[in-house]
């Protein structure tokens, strides 16, 4: 090898890790450190204006465990998502096979069932107090009007049924964009060939295009259980997680303790906990979407 | 000493203050040394600038009075290039602030930010602003119970106002125009802190002309065995009216009617009404504390008088709309002010907000008295019931929203000078005098006589009805400075304190919990909370707030 040429590489190797320097110091500054300082703080007592007053062990992690609101809160988040995602997932999937039919209408569907992505969840929450609202609200004097009194924001039940109800109206036109997408890219010839074979269209939706959209379906189903998981906006800007605390997500558990509170310690116990339940969740969602896969 | 001695040093003392070589403070604190009365030298030392004091200015044609060092320091447009960040609650008082801001800035050339934050998340962007030492803001409108929270740093996050308050170029106003118990809600270890804005306290308003109807009378009286009570004095009173108005149509309009309105969405301000309601029940003459045991910081919130308090709470709930668990503090107040409700304990921004026919049926037609009482209260720390003829307490429960100053700010003067603007007189009786500012009366001067100087034409000129007016003060004056006063927490953490509170009672009435397991639970939450920031500390502090 010439000098040139070792040179050359060596000059190659060293802009090959400059480049990826920039990505580095972004993953180390904004994920590796704060994950990093959350364990800290989770073994730490944290009061506002002082800061760490001291380590406590795992004291944080057993209050957080040992809480009935902590496992109260992760269960309206699991019925939360147990409920929506697979609504939204069916709806979605539905809408999507209809328009990719070419029914009467799709065109301007299309244009309608995307409007509630953009626009602000909180902004939704808040329109849900108007919209269930017993004094006037459209949704409730609708129902009043043939007769079905709901207590919508009166009760635990109502309230969440009511943040659920806004999430599938919000979230279910990104399932039918994605799987719109998947069922538009499937060949028309195979779609030809299964009609010819089929006794209905729902025959070709179950044996043709469910199976075919699955994969990318798949991903926008695990997007949809991380982003409930998650869930905040909706049902904290429509009922502030009551009646008591029966709405309060973990999310807004997690807020309210650390962000409100400024309990550090407590509320970084609880992320903690929090992601490893998750990843749990999803390393077994994961599994069975690699099985389906092969 | 002889009384010569005395005499002189007192001139010099005198002296002293009139060439301002020492501040009013000390003028004070050393003419009691020389054994003369607080009460006497306060009122000496206020006319020092008081006396020098003219009606009006061209230069300053938004307050009244003013001193001629303001009017000499307006003509030079003082803050003209300076811009101050005031980071306000979204709401009525908000809005209220905002109204000022342009005519301050046409004064004095200066220009101010206003932020306004909702009130879930008030206490997190004050906090958040002053720990991470960003400091975007120069002034905080902070609710009282935050104030703890600014003095966990060695050096507090807010700045004391008493050298402002000396200095004549600012715009005039008079701290000792407070009633005692307003005073002490801005001010922290006898040093002031907040400028004057708000003034909370919860009152009863009622439905006099409900009251008054003879069918009603007779009505009552067949079904109750005794007379209407108007006003209601006590709890037995409050609460078979609240029956007696609830699930018909008393107004007459078609449509039913409930006895009593409250608000009581979780995470706002519902859990004031049972703050208020339930201080009867633990506070009396022979017991002011509500929230702690001050010898060791034990809860007293689970005691036998909260849970009655609570249960009777819960009685009380029903007789307003089911809804009323979701509703917001404006949801709440509609429902009387749509003529709907009987009753509604809360602030005077019902009263005044009542005055509008635009959105109001109930203008001429309100009632006003101080919280109904109990005949028998529990006194937590001896663990005893004790029987009284009427314990009725006073409060100031509420936000009392005021601004208070960054420490870190670099504009502490034009901030100040933004604060005191809205204090004058002139402003701050605007204030008090407008519901849609959220602002109540805390100050002297925004009383009628014999208790303060304010007219009753002034309160006309601003839409009042005059029997309202009338009713709204004597009540509100009777709660703010009734002898026995329900203890305000102000110690660190009180956000969080009231917050476990606060879920605790709104999910006993939303059916999830009994309410003694949510006083326990409230209370297993506090000391969680006292031993994160430090029993002792926290000790401390709740005993100076009572000296």
């Amino acid at each position: 090898m010439t000098a040139v040429a070792r040179r050359r590489r060596e000059y190659g190797g060293r802009f090959k890790y400059a480049l990826l320097l920039p990505a580095v110091i972004w993953v180390i500054a904004f994920t590796f450190l704060p994950v990093l300082s959350v364990i800290r703080y989770s073994f730490a007592n944290y009061v506002l204006g002082e800061g760490v007053t001291g380590y406590v062990g795992f004291a944080n992690y057993l209050d957080v465990l040992t809480s009935d609101q902590f496992w109260h809160s992760i269960a309206v988040t699991a019925i939360y998502v147990a409920i929506t995602v697979p609504v939204e997932t069916i709806l979605g999937f539905i809408a999507a096979w209809l328009v990719n039919l070419g029914a009467p209408g799709s065109r301007g569907f299309r244009t309608i069932i995307g409007a509630p992505l953009f626009t602000l969840e909180v902004a939704i929450g808040y329109l849900g107090v108007t919209m269930f609202s017993s004094q006037g609200g459209v949704v409730a004097v609708a129902l009043s009007a043939i007769g079905i009194d709901v207590p919508w924001m009166s009760t635990p039940e109502g309230g969440l049924a009511a943040a659920i109800l806004l999430d599938i109206w919000r979230w279910t036109s990104f399932i039918f964009l994605i799987v719109l997408a998947a069922l538009s890219s499937i060949p028309s010839d195979l779609y030809d060939a299964a009609i010819l074979d089929a006794k209905s269209h729902w025959q070709v939706m179950w044996r043709l295009g469910i199976p075919l959209a699955w994969p990318v379906a798949s991903i926008a189903i695990l997007l949809r259980t991380i982003e409930g998981l998650k869930v905040f906006a909706i049902p904290f800007a429509l009922t502030t997680g009551g009646p008591g605390t029966s709405t309060q997500t973990f999310s807004a558990m997690d807020y309210l303790t650390t962000i409100q509170f400024f309990d550090f310690g407590k509320g970084s116990a609880m992320g903690v906990a929090f992601l490893i339940i998750v990843s749990a969740i999803i390393t077994v969602f994961f599994r069975q979407m690699r099985k389906r896969l092969d | 000493m002889s009384n010569r001695d005395g005499a002189d040093k007192f001139a010099e003392l005198a002296y002293a203050y009139l060439n301002r070589r020492i501040g009013r403070r000390e003028f004070i604190t050393r003419g009691m040394q020389l054994g003369l009365s607080a009460t006497i030298l306060a009122k000496l030392a206020r006319p020092a600038r008081a006396a020098n004091l003219i009606d009006s200015a061209p230069e300053a044609p938004y307050e009244s009075p003013i001193t001629p060092e303001r009017v000499a320091f307006l003509k030079t447009k003082p803050y003209k290039g300076t811009t101050i960040n005031v980071m306000v609650l979204k709401a009525t008082v908000g809005d209220g602030l905002k109204y000022h801001v342009p005519h301050w800035e046409e004064e004095t050339g200066g220009k101010v930010n206003v932020a306004e934050v909702p009130i879930e998340t008030l206490h997190q962007q004050i906090f958040s602003d002053l720990a991470s030492g960003l400091n975007r803001y120069d002034a905080y409108m902070t609710g009282c119970w935050f104030y703890g929270d600014f003095f966990v740093p060695q050096t507090p996050y807010i700045v004391e106002i008493d050298e402002f308050l000396k200095d004549p170029k600012h715009s005039y106003w008079d701290p000792d125009q407070w009633l005692p118990a307003m005073r002490k809600l801005y001010s922290w270890n006898g040093k002031l802190y907040g400028v004057l804005f708000d003034g909370d306290a919860q009152a009863l308003y009622y439905r006099k002309d409900a009251f008054a109807d003879p069918t009603n009378k007779d009505k009552f009286k067949a079904k109750y065995n005794y007379d209407l009570p108007d006003p209601p004095k006590t709890m037995k009173d409050l609460h078979d009216l609240a029956e007696f108005f609830t699930g018909w149509d008393w107004n007459g309009d078609g449509s039913k009617d409930y006895g009593l309105a409250l608000h009581a969405k979780v995470n706002e301000q519902g859990f004031f009404h049972f703050l208020t309601l339930s201080g009867p029940y633990v506070v009396s003459p022979d017991n002011k504390y509500y929230f702690f045991n001050p010898d060791n910081m034990k809860p007293l919130i689970n005691s036998e008088g909260h849970l009655r308090a609570l249960e009777d709470y819960v009685k009380l709930a029903s007789d307003g709309p089911r809804e009323e668990i979701s509703w917001t503090l404006g949801q709440g107040w509609n429902l009387f002010l749509a003529g709907h409700s009987a009753m509604e304990p809360t602030w005077g921004d019902l009263p005044t907000l009542a005055q509008d026919p635009k959105t109001s049926k109930v203008q001429g037609k309100i009632g006003a008295a101080p919280i109904p009482g109990t005949t028998e209260a529990f006194d937590p720390i001896k663990g005893e019931w004790k029987k009284y003829d009427l314990n009725q307490v006073g409060n100031t429960n509420g936000g009392t929203w005021h601004c208070v100053i960054n420490r870190k700010s670099k504009k502490q003067e034009a901030t100040y000078d933004f604060l005191a603007f809205m204090a004058n007189k002139k402003n701050a009786f605007f204030n008090a005098a407008n519901g849609w500012t959220g602002v109540q009366p805390g100050m002297k001067f925004e009383y009628l006589p014999p208790i303060g100087s304010g007219g009753i034409d002034e309160f006309k000129a601003q839409g009042w009805n005059a029997d309202d007016v009338q009713e709204y003060l004597k009540a509100y004056y009777a709660v703010i400075s009734a002898p026995v006063q329900q203890e305000y927490l102000r110690i660190p953490g009180t956000a969080e304190y009231w917050h476990e509170l606060d879920v605790n009672i709104s999910a006993v009435l939303g059916g999830q919990m009994q309410p003694k397991a949510a006083l326990d639970a409230t209370a297993a939450a506090w000391e969680k909370i006292t031993d994160r920031y430090g029993r002792d500390k926290q000790k401390a502090l709740y005993q100076a707030s009572f000296a």
